[in-house]
């Protein structure tokens, strides 16, 4: 069952790391249940999370805001998604999974986290998706991040 | 005064790499804990910023092989998993700092500054 507490720490980790990291203010979407296995963006950056909680976290953008973030995060231009611009928008989603740790960790969830990976193109399926998910769209100035939290608690009953 | 940058992200090592090189560091990286054990004995750095999630071999377990190598090693920590257990995981590893992503540049140096003048 996905807990509404395991979902609030990643809107409040993402305001904290998009002002922080690239200087933008954010606007929560409206929120949506999907069972969806196939990334529906052209950037997806994928984070594992273990320990209490299990699943993953994906985040979703266009190239467009991708490389916008890209060049923010790097004070410079980016006018082609190159292995740097990778780098830098993976570490976008390393830190607001980082952030969020620390909120679920408030709430009694202590969490491992793997490096992120990143996947371009539309319709790749996930196959490590296997829950209904929660996707909470972040609007900014540079486009729309979907944050799809895949948790479950990890705790295995007696 | 050397400073050996390891994080599996290139950005992150490139961003710190700049502002270490710019206050006058000189900088040799590594992108995992496997790569920064072996270049700590090459390289002989006067500090190590270490990352704790990373492939082939984690940040902590570095800290923890840097230790048994050289007990006087001054290693700062910097990831994004700000979790106390993890801080208290690092320190007790033998972590002298620890800097929770998205750093503030004057923190980072600061840190670094610190270790290098009074260890």
């Amino acid at each position: 069952m996905l807990k509404a507490s395991f979902v609030n720490p990643f809107v409040k980790a993402a305001t904290e790391v998009l002002q922080a990291e690239c200087r933008l203010t954010m606007r929560r979407g409206q929120l949506r249940m999907t069972t969806s296995k196939a990334t529906s963006n052209d950037v997806t950056v994928i984070v594992g999370v273990a320990g209490d909680l299990q699943g993953i976290v994906l985040y979703g953008m266009s190239e467009r805001t991708a490389k916008a973030l890209a060049a923010i995060m790097s004070d410079t231009q980016v006018p082609i998604f190159d292995s740097m611009a990778e780098s830098a928008v993976a570490e976008l989603g390393n830190m607001i999974t980082g952030c969020a740790a620390s909120g679920l960790e408030a709430e009694g969830h202590l969490c491992q986290l793997t490096p992120p990976t990143l996947v371009s193109g539309r319709g790749v399926m996930i196959s490590t998706i296997n829950i209904q998910h929660l996707v909470i769209p972040v609007e900014t100035d540079h486009g729309t991040l979907e944050i799809n939290v895949a948790l479950r608690n990890g705790t295995v009953p007696a | 005064m050397r400073v050996l940058v390891v994080d599996d992200a290139a950005f992150v090592r490139a961003k710190i790499g700049r502002l270490l090189s710019a206050n006058g560091y000189v900088i040799e990286e590594a992108e995992n804990g496997a790569e920064a054990v072996s270049k700590f004995q090459s390289y002989r750095p006067d500090i190590v910023l270490m990352d704790i999630t990373m492939p082939v071999m984690d940040g902590i377990a570095a800290v923890r092989e840097l230790r048994r190598l050289d007990p006087g090693v001054k290693v700062v920590v910097c990831t994004a998993l700000g979790q106390r257990a993890m801080v208290l995981e690092a320190i007790r590893a033998g972590a002298r700092d620890f800097i929770v992503k998205p750093f503030d540049n004057e923190r980072l140096l600061a840190a670094i500054e610190r270790l290098a003048n009074h260890g």
